[in-house]
C-alpha cells in the first residue's frame, strides 16, 4: 500500500482492502471508494445548502452521516472534519461542553467544512492514483 | 483234495472230514480262500443263496472269476473294492467287513473277511456272508459304490478335505479326530492336539463368557449349534470362522460332537469392504447435497434479492408479470432446496430434537397468521385452539412449528375459495406427557385416491406423484412426518367428509414440565455451561474458525442507513462466512422486517443513528413486541456512556465504528457460537435485560443468591413454622454479624444473610439505574425519549406478557424470573 500519511488510517484500510477477491482488479474496495466519493460530493452539496439556511441539526445530521462512512474507510481527516461539523451542529464543542453561540458554531462548521472538501480533493488523487486511475 | 463229494453223515469220522462236514452245514453262507483268493470251499448255504449249480461252477475258481459272474451290471467294481479289503485284512492280520456287494438284480450282500494266519504263513482267508436288508431304491446304493467300504469312505473323505476343519469331540470337548483341513486351517499337526479341549481355539474373550462350554450345552439341548467369531491358530494368527458343532449319537448314546469349521475371513473382509464402501457413498452423498445446497442457495439469494429489487422498480404490466413468476420460482425453488436439506439429514439420522418449551397456542397462532397473508381474499381462516391445551410443555417449538407451517401452507397453497379449518387439541395426556392433536381441513383441490398412497413416502416416489402437476417441494410432508414421528407422534390424511378438500392431521407427543425443579434446574445447566465456556477461553483464530462453520447457517439482519457502511458490514461478514443477510436502511424498516419474522434472525446488527426510527428506538420497539433475538449496536458515538444507553434500550452488546473484524468477530462468536440460542428457553434471558453492562455484572452473585433464595424457599414452604418477612430481615444483621460459619446456619439464617446481601445489590443497582436516568436527563438532546421508554419497561418487566412465544414472559430480573417459574409451576 502506498504511504497516504495522515489521510488515511492504515489499518482500517487495509481490512477494506483485504475483502478483495482480486488485488488485481480490486472489484469490491474500487466500487466502494468512488460510490463513497459521489456519497461525500452529494453530503458537501447538502451542507453547503444547510450552511446557506443555518440549519445547524441538519449539519449536524450530514457531519454524522458523512462521519460514518469516512470512518468505516479509514479516511480519518474527513471523519474529523466531520466530527466537528456533527459536534458543532449539536452547539457543542470538541469536548462536549456547549457552546450556545449559533455563529461560532456556524463558523466552526464553515471552516470544518473547507478543510473537508480539501481534505477530499487531496484524498480522491491519492485513491484514484491508486486504484489505477478510476475509468468509471 | 475234493470237499465237493459227499460224505455220509456219519459221526465219528476223522476230525478233518468232520470240520469239512460241519463247514459244508453251517448255517452262515461261507468261502473258504486259499491264501491267493482262489475259492477252496463253498458252504452249502453259500451255493444254495448265490444260486450256484453244481459247486464246480464256484469251488476252485478265482474269487473275482466268482464275482464277475455274480455281480449285478453296473457294479463290477464292487470287486475291486472287497479285493482291496482283503488286502487292508491280510496287511492288518484283522477281520473286516465289506460294502454290500450287488449280487444278482436285488441282493446286496456284505462278507467278513477273517484271514487266518500260521505264525506269519497266510493260511487262508474265510470268508462269512451276509445277506443285507435291500435299500428302498435302487439309486441309493449308488451312493456307495465308490469302490470303498462306507465306513472307509468316509473317514478317507474327511480325512482329505483340505477346505474345512471337520474333526470329532469326545462327550468332554476334547479333540478325539483330526484332518488335513483341521492341520491347515489351525496349524496344530494331529500328534499335538488330539485330547486336548478344543477352547484351545478360542480366544480371551469367548473363554471369558465361558463360550466354548456354553456352545456344548446349546448343542446337547438343541442337536447342535453354530457360530461365528475369530478362532486362535497355534501360531496365535486368527481367523474368522463359522463352526458348526452337532451332537454325535450312538445307538441312542451321547459320543461325543462332530465339529466343521470353515474360514470366513476372506468374506468377512469383503463384507467389512462392502460395508466401508456403502458409509463412504453415503456419506459423500449428504456432504454432496448439502454442499449443493449451500451452493446453490448463495447465488438463489442473490437472484431472489434482484428480484425483489426489480420488482420495487416501475415496470410494465407484462415486465411486472415476468419477475413475479421469477421471484415466485426462485423461492419455490429455495423451499426445495431446504427441504433436500433438512430430508438428507432426516434420512441419515443426523436430525436431532431438541428439548425446549413449547407453547402450542402461540405457535399456531403465529402460523396462521403468517400464512394468512398469503391467502387468496376469497379463502378465510377459522382457527379453534381447544381450552385445555397445555400453555408450556416440553418438545422442540422450531420442529412443531415447521410441521404445523408445513401443513398450514399446504391447505393455503391448495385452496382457492372457502375456509381453512385449524383446529388443536388435547387428545390424551398421562402423567408424563401431553399428547396434541392438530387437524387442519380445508376446502381446496383434495387428494386423488391414487395420489393419498404416496402421500408421505420420501420423495423418490413423491416426485413422480405431486410435484410434477403442482409447483411445490413435495417432500415437505415426508419431512413432516419423520419429524412428527422424531416427537413421538403419527401424520394422516383424509378426505374432507363434508365438501371437497382435505384433512391432514398430526400429533406430537410433549413432555409436561414437571416443576419448579426441573427449571432450575435447566437454569443451572445453563449457567453452568456459560462458565464452562468462559474457562476455556479461546484463540481468536480458533474463534473465527468456528463462527466460519456455524456462520453459513446462520441469518443476520444488518441494519445501517449508510450504503457505505452497509457494503462494509456485508463485505465483512461474507468474510466471516455468512451467507444470510438481510438488510435495513433504518429502524422502522428492521422493525417491520423482525416483526414479520420474529425467529428468522439470528442476530442483528443495529446502527443507532439513523433516519425515520434511529437503533435505540428500533430496538425498543422489537424489545416491546417480546422478541428476543440477540441486538449488538454499531455506533460512532465514542462517548461514555453511549454504550450503556444502547444496552439500557435493550440491546446487548456493542460495537464502535469502524467496525474492527477482530472485534467483530469476537462479538460474533459471544452471540452466535457461545450463547443458547434466544428461540430456546434458558433462565440466562432474565439477566440479559439488565440495565447496563457493569450492573449485569454486579448482579452475578446476585442472581445466584437469589436462587439460592428460591431454593430456601421451597425448605421453608415444607416446614409449618411460617415466620413473617419483617421479622426475618430484621434478624438478617444480626446473624449476618453473629455467626461466620454458614454451615453452623439454619437455612433461615441463612436466608436472612441473603436477602440482607440481596438488599445491598437491589440498591446498588437502582443507584446505579438512578445515575443512567440522570445522565439520560441532562443529555436528552440525542432526540430520545429516555423517560418514557424506562417508564415502558418498568411496567413490561413487571407485567406477565401473553407474548407470541411464551418465554418472553421471562425477562428483566431475577426477581420477575422467580415469579413467572411459580406460575408455571401453578399452572
Amino acid at each position: 500500500m502506498p504511504d497516504f500519511g495522515d489521510n488515511v488510517d492504515v489499518a482500517t484500510f487495509a481490512q477494506i482492502l483485504e475483502m478483495d477477491d482480486d488485488e488485481a482488479d480490486r472489484d469490491f474496495s474500487k466500487p466502494l471508494v468512488f460510490n463513497f466519493f459521489e456519497q461525500a460530493e452529494e453530503t458537501f452539496g447538502k451542507m453547503d445548502t444547510a450552511l446557506a439556511n443555518k440549519d445547524l441539526a441538519e449539519l449536524s445530521s450530514l457531519g454524522h452521516f458523512l462521519k460514518g462512512s469516512s470512518a468505516t474507510l479509514g479516511f480519518i481527516r474527513v471523519k474529523d472534519s466531520c466530527q466537528v461539523i456533527q459536534q458543532f451542529g449539536h452547539k457543542l464543542n470538541l469536548d462536549g461542553s456547549p457552546e450556545p453561540d449559533e455563529q461560532v458554531c456556524l463558523a466552526k462548521i464553515t471552516e470544518a467544512l473547507q478543510s473537508a472538501k480539501e481534505d477530499m480533493a487531496k484524498l480522491e488523487t491519492l485513491l484514484r492514483k491508486f486504484f489505477g486511475e478510476g475509468s468509471d | 483234495m475234493d470237499v465237493a463229494q459227499p460224505r455220509p453223515s456219519t459221526p465219528g469220522g476223522s476230525a478233518a472230514e468232520d470240520m469239512n462236514y460241519l463247514f459244508r452245514l453251517s448255517p452262515i453262507p461261507s468261502l473258504v480262500l486259499s491264501a491267493s483268493c482262489r475259492i477252496a470251499k463253498a458252504s452249502d448255504s453259500f451255493l444254495s443263496a448265490w444260486n450256484i449249480h453244481p459247486p464246480a461252477r464256484c469251488v476252485g475258481l478265482q474269487l473275482d472269476e466268482l464275482l464277475e459272474s455274480k455281480l449285478r451290471p453296473g457294479f463290477r467294481t464292487d470287486a475291486a473294492s472287497l479285493g482291496a479289503l482283503i488286502d487292508a485284512a491280510i496287511s492288518a492280520r484283522e477281520e473286516r467287513t465289506s460294502a454290500p456287494l450287488h449280487i444278482g438284480y436285488v441282493s446286496l450282500w456284505s462278507a467278513k473277511i477273517m484271514p487266518i494266519f500260521n505264525a506269519d504263513e497266510l493260511l487262508a482267508l474265510c470268508l462269512e456272508w451276509r445277506e443285507r436288508p435291500n435299500p428302498t431304491s435302487f439309486l441309493d446304493g449308488e451312493l456307495i459304490s465308490t469302490g470303498l467300504g462306507t465306513d472307509e469312505a468316509f473317514r478317507i473323505l474327511v480325512q482329505a478335505v483340505k477346505d474345512y476343519a471337520i474333526f470329532l469331540l469326545d462327550t468332554k470337548g476334547n479333540i478325539a479326530t483330526w484332518n488335513t483341513g483341521a492341520e491347515l486351517h489351525k496349524g496344530y499337526k494331529k500328534e499335538d492336539i488330539i485330547g486336548k479341549h478344543f477352547s484351545i481355539f478360542y480366544g480371551k474373550e469367548d473363554l471369558a463368557i465361558n463360550k466354548p462350554q456354553m456352545e456344548l450345552e446349546i448343542c446337547l439341548r438343541e442337536g447342535r449349534v453354530e457360530d461365528e467369531g475369530w478362532r486362535y491358530r497355534k501360531d496365535g494368527s486368527r481367523f474368522w470362522a463359522n463352526v458348526i458343532i452337532t451332537a454325535v449319537y450312538k445307538d441312542g448314546v451321547h459320543v461325543g460332537f462332530g465339529k466343521v469349521t470353515r474360514d470366513l475371513t476372506e468374506r468377512k473382509a469383503s463384507e467389512a469392504r462392502l460395508i466401508s464402501v456403502y458409509e463412504e457413498s453415503e456419506r459423500l452423498k449428504s456432504e454432496f447435497l448439502a454442499n449443493m445446497s449451500h451452493e446453490i442457495r448463495t447465488p438463489m439469494h442473490g437472484m431472489l434479492s434482484a428480484c425483489s429489487l426489480l420488482l420495487d422498480t416501475p415496470l410494465t404490466d407484462k415486465q411486472r408479470d415476468i419477475a413475479s413468476i421469477m421471484d415466485e420460482s426462485g423461492k419455490v425453488l429455495l423451499q426445495v432446496i431446504n427441504d433436500i436439506l433438512d430430508y438428507s439429514k432426516l434420512a441419515s439420522g443426523s436430525f436431532s430434537i431438541n428439548t425446549d418449551i413449547v407453547g402450542v397456542t402461540s405457535i399456531i397462532t403465529s402460523v396462521v397468521r403468517s400464512v394468512q397473508a398469503t391467502l387468496q381474499p376469497t379463502v378465510y381462516f377459522e382457527l379453534f385452539l381447544s381450552a385445555d391445551l397445555p400453555k408450556s410443555a416440553q418438545g422442540d417449538p422450531l420442529r412443531f412449528r415447521q410441521i404445523v407451517q408445513n401443513i398450514i401452507g399446504n391447505a393455503a397453497k391448495f385452496t382457492e375459495k372457502g375456509s381453512i379449518r385449524v383446529r388443536a387439541s388435547l387428545q390424551a395426556e398421562d402423567r408424563d406427557s401431553y399428547t396434541v392433536m392438530t387437524e387442519v381441513t380445508d376446502t381446496g383441490i383434495g387428494i386423488s385416491e391414487d395420489a393419498t398412497r404416496g402421500l408421505f413416502t420420501p420423495f423418490t416416489q413423491f416426485d413422480l406423484t405431486t410435484t410434477k402437476r403442482y409447483k411445490g417441494t413435495g417432500l415437505g410432508l415426508s419431512i413432516a412426518k419423520a419429524l412428527a414421528e422424531l416427537m413421538g407422534g403419527q401424520i394422516g390424511y383424509r378426505p374432507s367428509p363434508e365438501r371437497h378438500g382435505s384433512v391432514f392431521w398430526f400429533t406430537v407427543k410433549l413432555r409436561k414440565i414437571k416443576s419448579l425443579d426441573q427449571i432450575q434446574q435447566w437454569d443451572r445447566q445453563a449457567s453452568s455451561e456459560h462458565v464452562a465456556a468462559h474457562a476455556g477461553e479461546l484463540t481468536p483464530a480458533e474463534k473465527q474458525r468456528r463462527l466460519n462453520d456455524a456462520a453459513p447457517l446462520k441469518s443476520l439482519l444488518l441494519v445501517e442507513d449508510n450504503l457505505i457502511n452497509q457494503k462494509v458490514m456485508v463485505g465483512m461478514l461474507r468474510q466471516l462466512g455468512f451467507k444470510n443477510i438481510e438488510l435495513a436502511g433504518n429502524g422502522s424498516e428492521a422493525v417491520s422486517i423482525v416483526r414479520a419474522k420474529p425467529a428468522a434472525f439470528d442476530l442483528v446488527l443495529m446502527d443507532i443513528s439513523m433516519p425515520i426510527l434511529d437503533g435505540n428506538q428500533a430496538s425498543t420497539q422489537i424489545r416491546n413486541n417480546g422478541i428476543l433475538v440477540p441486538i449488538v449496536a454499531m455506533t460512532a458515538y465514542a462517548l461514555k456512556g453511549d454504550k450503556e444507553r444502547c444496552l439500557e434500550h435493550g440491546m446487548d452488546d456493542y460495537l464502535s465504528k469502524p467496525v474492527d473484524r477482530k472485534r467483530l468477530t469476537a462479538v460474533l462468536y459471544k452471540w452466535i457460537c457461545e450463547r443458547d440460542d434466544y428461540r430456546k428457553y434458558t433462565g440466562d434471558l432474565s439477566s440479559k435485560y439488565s440495565h447496563s453492562n457493569n450492573v449485569t455484572r454486579d448482579a452475578e452473585p446476585y442472581v445466584k443468591d437469589i436462587r439460592d433464595v428460591r431454593d430456601f424457599k421451597d425448605v421453608k414452604e415444607a416446614k409449618p413454622s411460617n415466620i413473617p418477612f419483617v421479622s426475618q430481615l430484621g434478624a438478617a444483621k444480626s446473624t449476618k454479624e453473629g455467626s461466620s460459619e454458614e454451615a453452623d446456619s439454619s437455612p433461615k439464617d441463612i436466608l436472612a444473610a441473603k436477602l440482607s446481601d440481596a438488599t445491598e445489590l437491589i440498591s446498588a443497582k437502582l443507584r446505579s439505574a438512578a445515575d443512567i436516568v440522570g445522565e439520560n436527563l441532562s443529555s436528552g438532546n440525542e432526540g430520545r425519549s429516555g423517560s418514557n421508554d424506562d417508564l415502558a419497561e418498568w411496567k413490561r418487566s413487571n407485567s406477565t406478557t401473553e407474548g407470541a412465544r411464551d418465554e418472553g414472559s421471562n425477562r428483566h430480573n431475577d426477581v420477575n424470573s422467580a415469579n413467572d417459574a411459580e406460575g408455571v409451576n401453578g399452572a
